[in-house]
């Protein structure tokens, strides 16, 4: 393999990459979103400075199923986004995720810095509850449940898109050989093209599982404030360094 | 979390980190390598430059991790090329498949260990050491050996000489933009080694066509040896050999 071959890899392995190139468009991608209030110490913990945490103390636990993604296939994702402010600007930050396809876990984490784990998440119609679960090395670790499509969500789908635009970042975090940081920065990234085919507010319940590597629980449910259900189509495209903490960094 | 904490992080998520920092030490890590022979034009195809095919032989391998410090316990199956770096026999690792993230993350991450999520297993199967590879629901990989038929001491040297050669790995990392942020040649030796105890025995091998592990892709022409092996072992952080970015 010759080096220009080398340098034109999107991905490891050479033999057979992981991932593609960008943009990944994706198709009827459905998000259960149920929205809780936690402890504002414990959440201001878990958000790295420069990010600034919502005031209000809300966290957004997600289950995201995702049918057909260019690039990466079929595959589930579950996880914790956390409302925070940047430069004074609102922007949620992924804090955790759990899916069940390595490409976008190594696609994610090495692009965009998406904090990604391998674990079985699950979205199912059951009955008359919409139902979200994720396992994590052999155990229950999160319960999500919501009534099924009880409100249209207010302002329709165009609402719903222009939210989605909203600006979202990660904390990209990759060591070098030796074992020092080699790259660590938060990197942002916009939504585009998105299409909404449906969207609905309904009652929602969660339970959240104390366990060590995969710590849904650590952020506790005070209160549950409601349950968002939508699908649409949406790409996602390559990101932007907001923070680099090797080069920014002030004394 | 305050900036300077987030510098001292090993890895991401920042609440739960894949993995630690190294060096890791393995336990009772259980080695199956079976050597064949393959095409030549197919090894020099898979060996990225400055790397220079050694012969026209390869293996595949089967790993069982019983115990490896800071990622627990999982199985993993590699195809590695000897070959050479400025003169020096080396062995590179083309495709690895894990079925644990811990490792996943941090063999790609630090290392560039090009591993991918697959479902290797090494098992005693009545009286045949058995391994097999499944990606993303088919067989990819079947090997199979008679169980500790040779017992050499000469077996043990030349597992010695095979753990002591340097691992070589390409390490690609893209930057957000999509294009390579690191695009390096690294080198890996163990330290520590114990062998527990090294076996040698007739083997067969099978690989079967798939386009996201393509394993059969360096076919199968011949099988020249099988190596059965147990060891501890320690995987130390790595070394630059080559930096394509330089």
């Amino acid at each position: 393999m010759k080096v220009d071959q080398i340098l034109a890899l999107p991905s490891m392995p050479a033999a057979c990459p992981s991932y593609p190139l960008g943009p990944y468009r994706f198709v009827n991608r459905e998000y259960m979103i149920i929205t809780y209030e936690t402890d504002h110490e414990l959440l201001r913990q878990a958000v790295p400075e420069p990010l600034e945490p919502n005031p209000e103390g809300h966290v957004l636990y997600e289950w995201i199923r995702m049918p057909d993604s260019s690039g990466f296939g079929d595959y589930t994702e579950s996880g914790v986004v956390i409302p925070c402010l940047f430069e004074d600007q609102p922007i949620n930050f992924t804090a955790q995720m759990y899916l069940d396809d390595e490409p976008p876990i190594s696609a994610g984490r090495e692009i965009w810095g998406f904090p990604k784990k391998f674990a079985y998440p699950k979205i199912a119609v059951n009955s008359d509850t919409l139902t979200g679960t994720l396992h994590y090395a052999g155990e229950l670790v999160a319960m999500g449940t919501m009534a099924y499509k009880h409100q249209v969500s207010p302002g329709g789908p165009e609402a719903l898109a222009k939210s989605m635009t909203k600006t979202q970042c990660n904390l990209k975090i990759i060591p070098n050989f030796d074992g020092r940081p080699k790259i660590c920065q938060l990197v942002a990234y916009n939504l585009t093209e998105i299409n909404i085919h449906g969207s609905w507010l309904s009652p929602a319940r969660l339970q959240l599982i104390p366990h060590v590597n995969a710590p849904v629980a650590d952020l506790p449910i005070r209160k549950v404030l409601g349950g968002k259900h939508f699908i649409g189509d949406l790409t996602l495209p390559h990101g932007r360094v907001l923070f680099d903490y090797l080069k920014d960094q002030k004394p | 979390m305050k900036k300077s904490e987030v510098l001292q992080l090993p890895s991401m998520p920042l609440q739960s980190p894949t993995f630690p920092r190294g060096p890791f030490r393995f336990f009772k890590r259980q080695y199956l390598i079976i050597g064949y022979r393959t095409d030549p034009d197919a090894i020099r195809e898979a060996l990225p430059e400055p790397l220079e095919p050694e012969g026209d032989e390869v293996s595949l391998q089967w790993l069982d991790l019983p115990d490896g410090e800071g990622f627990g316990a999982y199985s993993a199956a590699a195809q590695v090329i000897p070959c050479r770096f400025q003169g020096k026999s080396c062995n590179f690792i083309t495709q690895m498949y894990v079925d644990n993230t811990s490792p996943l993350a941090g063999g790609r991450e630090i290392w560039g260990y090009p591993m991918k999520h697959g479902l290797a297993k090494l098992d005693t199967a009545s009286d045949t050491l058995t391994g097999t590879l499944r990606y993303a629901g088919v067989t990819t990989a079947t090997g199979t050996m008679t169980y500790k038929h040779t017992a050499l001491a000469e077996a043990v040297d030349r597992e010695s000489a095979l753990l002591g050669k340097t691992q070589v790995t390409l390490k690609i990392i893209p930057g957000v933009d999509g294009r390579p942020e690191i695009a390096q040649l690294i080198g890996i030796r163990f330290t520590d080694v114990q062998i527990i105890g090294a076996w040698t025995g007739q083997a067969r091998l099978e690989l079967h066509p798939s386009v996201n592990c393509t394993l059969a892709d360096l076919p199968v022409r011949g099988v020249t040896s099988g190596l059965h092996m147990v060891t501890h072992m320690t995987l130390p952080y790595g070394e630059l050999l080559h930096d394509y970015l330089a």
